[in-house]
């Protein structure tokens, strides 16, 4: 009975808090675009518009369910489906705190990679079942871009991993902070297994990290769909792209997965650059503020803290940036983003090497 | 509970399987196929390899099976159409002939189970279980992995690298405009 409970709730948790997190996200994404655009977002249902989101849902929970004549009926009712529950199973692997991840695998890294790139299968699902031009074309750019946003994301990932030398997100999270079972060390020189915090984390581990996060976090957000590269959703050219033929509680799911894929790849970032459930405060002499931030509750503190803010971030770029040409995208993908990750890979090699032994 | 994913796993491999060589529909099958590799997987991790496993979805999932589906849509509808008809295509053999194709598969098949014998394994097995030299499902073996791919594999390793390299450089020549070339 306690291992099935086992299997049971931690993927119901999940879900929760993959829903409740896109009420909020939803409710903030408004929020900043007023702030960059100058305006107020939304203000009339609740106080400051903060039941907007719940008021939206349930007006999609309501909609009737719209098939295309035409359509493909079986691919168009999936796709939504395998576009959700690709981004749902990526969830399964990573760390919230010290020892607390719903699966804790040696391949977990490795293994989030290889479900992202079912999502790109599912949204194919649905611009094909659609039968609609705009949709196709949509979900053609969306597969040209994941495709070639996966190279730097991989490679950047692999930059990490020959640090870390393991691809267990669990143990990755905890050679970053005060709980390290090996030596770690500032920019390669200062000891800090005792000290932790932020000096501890992956990019001040090896510093060249700061420059290969930031390839990974171009590179994410591309992953996302989200502007400066949302081609295929492009709505001036392209209607809605891939989820045109989308209405009601199908339309909410491929909603759903865009905003938990947003927090699947920050929180991917937060763990393997930014100390994952790791404290940023540091001990300092007998004023132990890295051992009183560490534990079960502040780990999941931290990691959602971080999480957030990293998201807040990909709103506040994606109302800030026009949009890529496609052309523009694959250029700074192949002729930019590409070298530049190779050569994160191989100052990590050298770090390795080098520094770290 | 492992039995039961076991068989839900092989169920499912089979019969999608089965569909997507008697689908009509081009669009379908292929996704179908999807769900054959993804239940490929899932029955490697009971061989305990889930690097292989995960590979297998990470390179057909996300790689051969869009490549495959981009082909299809950009193939004209003529074509497509004649593959669609069954009778008298220019791909399908004549019914004999698969039928004779299978027959033959299902009879090797056949010879192998029936050749096996379970009481018997070879000695270096024996000796490996005495000695503990086996492996758990809870080990880490992208490790060993790593390690016999840089020493005793490492002539099949660069061959496919080479390999790989090949086919990019194909690729961006058949990409390159036609005048330039």
């Amino acid at each position: 009975m306690q291992e099935i409970l086992a299997h049971i709730i931690p993927p119901i948790a999940i879900f929760l808090f993959i829903a409740s997190f896109t009420l909020f996200a939803v409710y903030a994404e408004r929020k900043i675009a007023g702030f960059v655009q100058d305006r107020l977002g939304p203000m009339e249902t609740g106080k400051h518009g903060s039941l907007q989101t719940i008021a939206d849902i349930l007006k999609l929970l309501q909609k009737e369910f719209i098939t295309p004549t035409v359509a493909d009926k079986i691919l168009f009712a999936l796709a939504p489906i395998v576009i959700f529950i690709a981004v749902y199973i990526g969830f399964s692997v990573i760390p919230w705190a010290p020892g607390f991840a719903p699966a804790n695998t040696n391949t977990g890294l490795f293994f989030i990679m290889a479900v992202i790139s079912i999502d790109a299968l599912g949204i194919l699902m649905a611009g094909w079942g659609s039968n609609n031009k705009y949709s196709l074309l949509g979900s053609i750019r969306a597969i040209a871009q994941m495709l070639s946003y996966e190279i730097p994301i991989g490679l950047s990932l692999i930059a990490v991993v020959m640090l870390s030398q393991t691809l267990n997100l669990n143990d990755i999270a905890f050679n970053q902070g005060i709980l390290a079972t090996e030596n770690i060390k500032f920019l390669g020189i200062w000891n800090v297994n005792e000290i932790g915090g932020v000096l501890a984390w992956h990019i001040f581990q090896a510093p060249h990290l700061l420059f290969v996060y930031v390839i990974f976090f171009i590179a994410t957000l591309a992953e996302c769909n989200r502007a400066p590269f949302d081609i295929p959703e492009a709505e001036s050219e392209l209607i809605g792209g891939f989820h045109t033929e989308y209405g009601g509680i199908r339309f909410a799911f491929v909603f759903l997965a865009e905003y938990a894929m947003m927090f699947l790849v920050s929180m991917l970032g937060v763990v393997l650059f930014l100390g994952a459930w790791n404290t940023p405060l540091p001990n300092i002499g007998s004023l132990q503020l890295a051992t009183w931030t560490t534990g079960l509750y502040w780990g999941i503190f931290w990691t959602i803290f971080k999480s957030t803010l990293i998201v807040g971030v990909q709103m506040w770029i994606r109302w800030t940036l026009p949009r890529f040409r496609a052309d523009q995208l694959m250029n700074l993908c192949w002729k930019i983003l590409i070298p530049a990750a190779f050569v994160g890979m191989a100052i990590s090699g050298l770090w390795r090497i080098l520094v770290m032994v | 509970m492992d039995l039961f994913l076991f068989y839900t796993f092989a169920f499912l491999a089979i019969t999608s399987a089965l569909l997507v060589v008697s689908l009509k529909n081009t669009a379908r099958a292929l996704f179908l196929f999807f769900i054959v590799l993804f239940a490929m997987a899932g029955l490697y991790l009971f061989a305990l390899a889930d690097f292989v496993a995960i590979t297998q979805v990470l390179v057909y999932v996300g790689g051969v099976l869009i490549l495959m589906i981009f082909a299809f849509m950009l193939s004209n509808k003529e074509l497509l159409s004649d593959l669609q008809d069954l009778s008298g295509s220019f791909i399908q053999l004549p019914n004999w002939q698969s039928l004779a194709l299978s027959l033959g598969f299902l009879g090797l098949m056949g010879y192998g189970i029936w050749q096996w014998d379970q009481a018997y394994s070879p000695s270096w097995m024996e000796q490996n279980i005495r000695t503990g030299q086996i492996i758990l499902s809870r080990d880490n073996n992208i490790n060993q992995l790593g390690m016999l791919f840089m020493s005793r594999y490492i002539l099949p390793f660069e061959i496919i690298s080479i390999f790989l390299m090949m086919t990019l450089i194909g690729a961006a020549h058949i990409a390159r405009k036609g005048d330039e070339a």
